[in-house]
């Protein structure tokens, strides 16, 4: 099993079979979410570089924590960087620092296998995981998947919510 | 729907992601007093982690070929790095001329008034406590627990409470001028001036910043200032680093 604080704590130290390490075990991550957010394999793959190449240069902004939700969060932010760049999105972020309540370990991440995750996807009624897909890889705010779904505003806030708590159902069930 | 449930609604967006940054700020600000608020944020976050996963696909391989070629191409240019050479340079002068000291007070003494022995003996103690500063700094600057902070021309190091600039390929500075590094404590709003240096002929400077607690500067700076320092920069910085 991966432990990416080790990893991380490594890297910095200018290890750069520990950052290989790393690369090896979130790479298809970072690059899944990039291709899915941006639908262009060039593309995605220059943000996955400059995702990795942004740990090794400066990994003092990784500050602890879950690893994988940390660089998720990293790429999704580059990722509506390109998005915004071509127009398609408003200004919806998330921040990179990770809340000090966030202590999930990245071993645990890593035993949802991208095939359970999405069959957990899969399950959820397609009102809950329409909005959460829109939101989380097309990078569009609440007014705007409100508005492409012709629903109103509270309603698809209270679907997300409910949806992401199925999900989490779903994908700790897998997890045992 | 209770009032909390707005809230907590407002929270499973912003895990997701999609929130405005104005209302995000909001969410933020409501966490920050609300621990049942905080717990549903982090648990959704995990969420978005573990949704990730569903679109993990692998890059081609020529996507790790050209990081990991950055990444090894610098380490490269890292292993054979200037300033350590420039130290231990500057510590075989020294320890050069303590012996040729040592050498002229023990074969000389005879021949040599007191007060020449006594200056080359104390010529001698000032090189060695010299020898003894360059070999601490030489430690603090390869040591395994120094943090490096990547700055133009170099790296701001940190090592046991004590803050190095090790520079190279800086530019020669023009007649009347200097380089000046700077500081900045935790909480202040402006920077404090610091060391003034000039490079060696080739480009090279390895500087201790003076400081009584390393721990509190959160960024380093170098700008050009006159021969004679500045007390606040007039031009605008060759680097500044967040040292945090």
């Amino acid at each position: 099993m991966i432990d990416a604080n080790q990893l991380m704590a490594r890297v910095r130290a200018r290890d750069a079979r520990s950052f290989e390490a790393l690369y090896d075990g979130f790479g298809k991550l970072v690059h899944g979410v990039a291709l899915r957010m941006l639908g262009n394999a060039a593309t995605a793959e220059d943000v996955t570089q400059s995702v990795f190449l942004k740990i090794w240069t400066s990994p003092d902004l990784y500050r602890g924590g879950s690893f994988a939700s940390w660089v998720v969060r990293v790429t999704r932010n580059r990722c509506l960087d390109v998005l915004r760049k071509d127009s398609k999105n408003a200004d919806s972020e998330i921040p990179e620092d990770l809340p000090e309540a966030e202590i999930l370990e990245d071993q645990v991440t890593l035993r949802i296998d991208a095939e359970r995750a999405r069959s957990a996807m899969a399950q959820l009624p397609a009102e809950q995981r329409t909005p959460i897909e829109l939101g989380f890889f097309d990078g569009l705010t609440h007014e705007q998947i409100a508005l492409r779904l012709d629903v109103p505003l509270g309603t698809i806030k209270t679907r997300i919510r409910a949806g992401l708590h199925k999900l989490r159902a779903s994908l700790e069930e897998a997890r045992r | 729907m209770n009032d909390h449930d707005h809230f907590l609604d407002d929270v499973a967006v912003y895990a997701l992601g999609a929130l405005p940054r104005a209302e995000a700020d909001a969410v933020r600000a409501h966490m920050r007093d609300c621990e049942i608020c905080r717990d549903e944020y982090a648990a959704l976050t995990q969420t978005g982690t573990m949704m990730s996963a569903s679109a993990s696909t692998a890059p081609s391989d020529l996507v790790k070929r050209r990081i990991m070629r950055e990444v090894r191409g610098e380490r490269a240019v890292r292993s054979t790095p200037l300033w350590p050479a420039y130290l231990v340079a500057a510590a075989s002068f020294v320890i050069a001329v303590i012996s040729t000291a040592s050498n002229l007070s023990l074969e000389g003494r005879s021949h040599l008034a007191t007060s020449q022995v006594a200056q080359l003996e104390h010529t001698s103690a000032s090189l060695r406590s010299e020898l003894a500063t360059q070999r601490r700094m030489l430690a603090d600057v390869v040591g395994a627990d120094a943090r490096r902070y990547v700055a133009g021309h170099g790296e701001v190091i940190t090592n046991s409470n004590r803050v190095y600039l090790a520079l190279n390929s800086l530019p020669a500075v023009p007649h009347g001028k200097t380089y000046q590094a700077w500081t900045q404590q935790r909480g202040a709003k402006t920077m404090t001036p610091s060391v003034l240096f000039v490079p060696d002929l080739q480009g090279r400077a390895v500087v201790q910043l003076p400081t009584k607690d390393a721990g509190n500067i959160v960024a380093v700076a170098v700008s050009v200032e006159p021969a004679s320092g500045s007390k606040a920069p007039t031009t605008a910085p060759v680097f500044l680093v967040a040292t945090e």
